[in-house]
């Protein structure tokens, strides 16, 4: 398929663009994809998917309680980790994930507080009005805002989180969620998008 | 209080979130045409549709919490289904059945010949799409039989559009080689 048949198909140019053999080729691509259309199967959802929709649904908890349910089940411990327990998070941790480098840093241990790290996020999203980051450490409010001082495109901001696995995800423009592409590990979330994962060790104090 | 049928999405998923179950199914009525025509183009069968929605409607149900955007709960439904219609292609099982559970289509005004013929093109033209890898298939009826933007598109699939395109390109390329092959 010649390149000016691609973009036609992809609606970068129109008809009156191509010349006499790609017009021609690119009229018989429409009657192509008009039988496709034509034949393509299409009816109504059956009459039964409200009733059945709705009666195996009364039979589940509701919504929130099985978010609640799940949320204990990997919420974060927010302990206070003497030195040595601390040395052995961290060793799990790392044996789990295996850090490799990449992805937001844990830094800055806040004095007399050791359960909770600061971490400094980063996406590169030039053009973008707004990034913040939300995770499952603030309830996916994507509240906590990301900065671009000098307009280069690079938008970073730190957020205090506990030890523990974080998922997250950068919202850029306050209303795209986008998967951080440098995270170290991901999860799937369930609904084919990826969130990424973050280990934050325990700080050895 | 709105009535039921005029209160917004959003709303809805606040009732279902503040317990009233009986709200959702609003959002079956509001979806349910939408994310069956998609099932329905990539199982080919109306009662693997049917299945299809069914079980997208209770995902959604269960892990309506963690809608992120209520307001577009329409749209993150859809991409529910398109994931489970993708996995359902994959399944080599259903390989097996779909030819022989091709949807009908209303009889044409001609003869019987006529619908013959017709009977012929639009299985080779099933037979030509379930050829396709399962993403390569998502795409191509998203695109060219649905008529959804990129931008929706590679929204549903998780691509860039640059990606997106790509396939679609590869698919159309893969049915034109097919097309050839059946005729």
């Amino acid at each position: 398929m010649n390149d000016d048949i691609r973009r036609y198909l992809d609606d970068e140019i129109g008809l009156d663009d191509l010349g006499g053999n790609a017009r021609d080729e690119a009229e018989a691509w429409e009657r192509l994809l008009a039988a496709f259309r034509a034949e393509a199967a299409d009816a109504p959802p059956p009459p039964w998917l409200e009733e059945r929709v709705m009666a195996e649904i009364r039979g589940l908890p509701e919504p929130r309680a099985l978010a609640r349910a799940l949320g204990w089940l990997v919420r974060p411990l927010s302990i206070r980790v003497p030195p040595l327990a601390a040395g052995v998070a961290v060793a799990a941790v790392a044996a789990v994930l295996l850090w490799s480098g990449r992805g937001p840093t844990p830094t800055d241990v806040p004095e007399g507080s050791p359960t909770v790290v600061y971490v400094q996020f980063e996406l590169k999203a030039p053009g973008a009005r707004s990034v913040a980051v939300g995770g499952d450490f603030d309830g996916w409010s994507g509240t906590n805002a990301l900065e671009d001082p000098d307009g280069d495109g690079v938008w970073t901001g730190r957020v205090a989180v506990q030890p523990g696995l974080h998922a997250y995800m950068f919202l850029v423009d306050g209303s795209d969620w986008v998967t951080d592409p440098e995270a170290n590990h991901y999860a799937d979330d369930g609904f084919g998008n990826r969130n990424a994962v973050l280990a934050v060790a325990a700080p050895a104090t | 209080m709105a009535p039921p049928a005029e209160r917004t999405d959003a709303q809805v998923v606040r009732d279902v979130l503040d317990g009233d179950r009986d709200a959702y199914r609003m959002l079956v009525r509001r979806y349910g045409s939408v994310l069956h025509a998609h099932a329905l183009r990539m199982a080919g069968s109306e009662d693997e549709a049917g299945d299809l929605v069914q079980q997208a409607f209770v995902k959604g149900y269960r892990k309506l919490a963690s809608c992120r955007d209520p307001e577009r709960v329409g749209a993150w439904l859809f991409r529910i289904l398109a994931n489970l219609a993708r996995d359902h292609v994959r399944s080599p099982r259903r390989k097996d059945i779909s030819l022989q559970a091709l949807p009908e289509i209303p009889a044409a005004p001609d003869g019987p010949e006529d619908e013959a013929a017709r009977a012929e093109v639009r299985q080779r033209l099933r037979r030509a799409l379930d050829r396709l890898t399962p993403e390569q298939q998502e795409a191509f009826v998203l695109k060219h039989v649905e008529g959804r933007s990129y931008e929706e598109i590679a929204a549903v699939m998780d691509l860039s559009v640059a990606a997106l395109k790509m396939r679609v390109h590869r698919a159309r390329e893969a049915l034109q080689g097919l097309l050839r092959e059946f005729a």
